[in-house]
């Protein structure tokens, strides 16, 4: 044991590419009605409490949550991006991704930053290639990465045999990512149609920034409704999700959700997908989670 | 004394005589009432080996401590006898006004042993005892006979009777008044079978209670509560809201348990139901919970719907349709039959059907609401292959051979209420031990599954001490008597009740004596049944249940294997400190003042 913290508490997204061959910034792509990036960051803000941004030095973005830092010189290549996030990051390590990225699994991710402990780096190894943009980097590593940048080795690959690196192969990012959507990324025109219309197949009904909340029983009947779809906040816990709730449906509060709107009343009780019975309201809420308020009294 | 009258009666339908009998402080102590007492006095009363249809076996009604005081949710009474269906303990309650009335009549207990040369009916007025003609009342439903019987009598009486279910010795008859049942277990067969078609009673018995203020008090405290959270679901939707929630939970009973879930869950759901045929909502006298829904067919019958019906007439038979599951239950309480049992012996029979068998039984297929129709008379009046089906799921499989005993969803031959074993495993043991039967009410095992405090979907030691910690706490609810839907409107149960208790006998009750009571009945009705013959084979559950994976649903794939359930019924064993093939040490019967040896009876016998 080394003592050191294994938390991944940021995400870095690197926005700031040059988008030559797309012709117009991949970060402003529209996605579902809004900017792609908007979308991506959304996403990494359910897992990660700390969101860094890197764009280019005057680079228009929409207004996002996040902390935004610029390339001290613009069009580095990754390795600048990555050094200016993991700087501008809070926590020991970061998950650093592009901004092209509009199926990022999340699932994945998650699994990337729970490979942490004992390594430095861990990335993941696609069709037999090194993803540096779905990685996990220590901060530790920052010094080696300057060195890098100043000598003008550009390629994250680099460091990898400087640092304990984990390389994570296929087939274990298959047991999370069955496809690998989440190494789909765009670099044409083309490939920005083919996105979208991917986005159009699967999207609507599987929103994964989304929740749904069926209302069982007696809080159906108080809400008149029997399914709501909530949009998470970011790092969404169950009280979050039932104070989101309490916006949409204002009739469950009192007998339903409690007036301080962060849990259920006692007669009331929330299932996770069917299976787990959360009592626990700081419990997380993943997205693409189905939420069950049914009445805490199964009997009769 | 308090609280109770000291006095049984005794009646003789074969001789037409009747005798009073002291119940005796000691046996009230240690039994209270309802369901204990009922089971004390069926211990020593019914003759080792008796025939649950022959003029032998007592046929009990028993009142209760806390019946009559005015505490919400306590106009209660329980039918104790041995059951026709599975050959053990059966032990019922029912509600309301013929409670109070039972109360009133001045007696703890009812003992009905004989059997009547013609059908009667048995009239108690203060102190008259009276067996009068009932062959005008013979074939008419329960309701029919009561409303007849108050008609001739005086609406002030009130009457318990049996449908032609009771009549024909269906055994899964019940035993109905004020459109409820003491459903499960074929009470009203044995009532039937002593040519008995109702018990009317009538009086101002008054039974006194030690400390009336502090009785007011605490009645003012619990009617409070009981219209708190506590109670929401019983009193905004009721029992009906179980459909839903228990289809997403992937523990919903379908079409012979050969499904977690039922594609047509969302129409027929209590939500639905109430949405679209609300009619009114009712409770039982001296109840402030009132968990009772009616809804209107379209045909304009008013009806009455719990879980327990809407799940056994509906998904376990296949049949989405409102209108139809409310037309079946209908006719179940016309005929008087226990829903359960009758949907569970119809799904039987639907999958024999579907395997090639019982062509006898013609179109009665997984969804067909007409043959589903046409068979519940069928049943209750033993024709064509109702008469098969009027003995229950396990006795018609035996006597079909086939396999069929595979399917037959049962456990001690009573059939399984709406709680899928193998996404339920806490209550899946409390299916397989329950004295009773695949019974949901004389322990509520399923509630360590919904709370979350354990995996559902799997097992480890410690299910057995929460199975047991729940038979006790229904023990002691159901000799006391309070409804279960007030259970968690108490802070600590025990402390609390005893201290009810105490108020209304005037004894020094302790919340360990009343443990240890609840204990003690239990253990009595295991005791009964294993004077009964109970073998450990008789502690199980249906081969379906451990062979077959669950096939759809969130625990879609989840298995319970015999060697798991065996394990939990090993650990259940050792939290009661049975042996290991479950039989009940002498010395642990010794340690609850029970008998040690089935020659004599209770210490305070006959």
């Amino acid at each position: 044991m080394t003592g050191e913290s294994d938390k991944v508490g940021s995400a870095v997204v690197l926005a700031g590419g040059k988008s030559s061959r797309m012709g117009r910034p991949k970060a402003m792509l529209p996605f579902g009605g809004e900017p792609l990036i908007v979308h991506v960051v959304r996403r990494l803000g359910l897992l990660f409490p700390d969101v860094v941004v890197v764009a280019a030095p005057g680079q228009e973005l929409p207004e996002l949550p996040v902390t935004l830092v610029r390339d001290d010189v613009a069009y580095q290549g990754p390795v600048g991006g990555i050094v200016y996030g993991l700087r501008a990051s809070g926590s020991a390590a970061g998950y650093v991704t592009s901004c092209d990225v509009p199926f990022l699994s999340l699932p994945l991710v998650s699994h990337m930053a729970s490979r942490l402990p004992g390594h430095d780096v861990v990335v993941p190894y696609w069709e037999g290639r090194p993803q540096p943009l779905h990685a996990v980097y220590r901060r530790s590593v920052l010094p080696l990465l300057e060195g890098q940048l100043e000598r003008g080795e550009l390629r994250p690959v680099f460091l990898y045999d400087k640092v304990r690196t984990l390389k994570v192969e296929e087939d274990e990012i298959r047991t999370v990512d069955p496809d690998g959507s989440s190494f789909f990324n765009m670099n044409t025109p083309e490939d920005y149609s083919a996105a979208l219309a991917r986005w159009e197949r699967t999207a609507m009904d599987t929103l994964p920034d989304r929740c749904e909340v069926e209302l069982l029983g007696a809080a159906r009947l108080r809400a008149r409704t029997s399914r709501v779809s909530l949009d998470l906040p970011q790092s969404a816990t169950l009280a979050q999700v039932l104070s989101a709730l309490a916006l949409e449906l204002p009739a469950l509060v009192g007998p339903v959700i409690t007036e301080t709107r962060d849990g259920l009343t006692a007669g009331h009780v929330c299932n996770l997908n069917g299976r787990d019975f959360v009592r626990d309201a700081s419990r997380p809420v993943e997205p693409g989670d189905r939420l069950l308020i049914m009445s805490s009294d199964a009997g009769g | 004394m308090h609280g109770f009258h000291d006095r049984l009666l005794h009646v003789d339908l074969s001789t037409r005589r009747h005798h009073w009998q002291e119940t005796g402080e000691s046996r009230l102590r240690a039994f209270l009432g309802g369901i204990g007492l009922g089971t004390s006095l069926l211990y020593d009363f019914a003759p080792p080996g008796v025939d649950p249809v022959g003029p032998d076996n007592p046929l009990i009604l028993a009142s209760a401590p806390l019946a009559g005081t005015g505490l919400t949710t306590t106009a209660k009474y329980a039918v104790v006898t041995k059951s026709p269906l599975t050959g053990f303990i059966a032990d019922s309650l029912s509600s309301s006004h013929f409670a109070l009335a039972l109360k009133a009549a001045g007696v703890d207990a009812v003992v009905i042993a004989g059997r009547a040369r013609a059908p009667s009916y048995l009239f108690v007025d203060n102190d008259g005892v009276e067996l009068r003609d009932a062959r005008h009342l013979w074939g008419r439903s329960a309701a029919g006979a009561e409303a007849a019987i108050r008609g001739e009598l005086g609406g002030d009486v009130r009457v318990a009777a049996v449908g032609a279910a009771g009549e024909n010795g269906v055994r899964f008859a019940t035993i109905s008044n004020e459109g409820r049942h003491a459903g499960r277990g074929g009470v009203g067969a044995v009532m039937g079978s002593k040519n008995l078609k109702a018990v009317a009673l009538s009086g101002g018995a008054r039974v006194s209670v030690a400390d009336p203020e502090g009785v007011a008090a605490a009645a003012d405290v619990l009617r409070r509560r009981s219209l708190g959270e506590h109670t929401a679901k019983y009193r905004e939707i009721g029992t009906v809201a179980n459909l839903a929630a228990f289809d997403r939970l992937g523990a919903l009973p379908t079409r012979n348990f050969q499904q977690p879930t039922f594609a047509g869950a969302d129409g027929l759901s209590g939500e639905s139901l109430t949405e679209n045929s609300f009619s009114r909502r009712h409770g039982c006298a001296s109840c402030t919970i009132r968990c009772e829904r009616l809804f209107k067919s379209l045909s304009g019958n008013e009806q009455r719907m719990e879980y327990e019906t809407l799940f056994a007439l509906g998904p376990l038979c296949g049949l989405e349709d409102p209108e139809a599951v409310l037309e079946a239950a209908r006719l179940c309480d016309e005929h008087g039959l226990d829903s359960i049992s009758t949907g569970g012996t119809l799904a039987w029979a639907m999958e024999c059907v579907e395997q090639g068998l019982l062509p006898e039984a013609g179109d009665l297929r997984f969804g067909s609401a007409e043959a589903v129709l046409a068979a519940i008379p069928a049943i209750a009046e033993r024709r064509g292959v109702g008469d098969l089906l009027a003995e229950g799921s396990r006795r018609a499989a035996l006597a079909l051979g086939h396999g069929s005993l595979d399917w037959a969803m049962q456990v001690k031959g009573l059939e399984l209420p709406g709680y899928e074993p193998r996404s339920l495993k806490t209550m899946a043991l409390g299916l397989a031990v329950s004295p009773r039967g695949a019974c949901h009410n004389r322990s509520g095992a399923y509630e360590a599954d919904f709370s979350g405090a354990v995996d559902r979907l799997s097992s480890e030691p410690g299910r057995g001490a929460l199975v047991a910690a729940s038979e006790d706490f229904a023990a002691a609810q159901d000799s006391l008597i309070v409804c279960k839907f007030l259970r968690r409107c108490f802070d600590d149960f025990y402390a609390e009740a005893a201290d009810l208790l105490a108020k209304v006998t005037g004894w020094d009750y302790s919340a360990d004596e009343l443990r240890r009571a609840a204990e003690r009945i239990h253990t009595l009705k295991r005791w009964f049944n294993q004077r009964e013959g109970w073998r450990p084979e008789d502690d199980g559950l249906p081969p379906r249940v451990l062979t077959e994976a669950l096939a759809t649903g969130v625990a879609r794939g989840t298995r319970l294997t015999a060697e798991e359930l065996q394990a939990m019924i090993r650990d259940y064993y050792g939290a009661r400190r049975w042996d290991e093939s479950g039989r009940i040490p002498e010395a642990r019967l010794k340690e609850l003042g029970l008998p040690a040896s089935h020659g004599g009876a209770w210490a305070h016998g006959r």
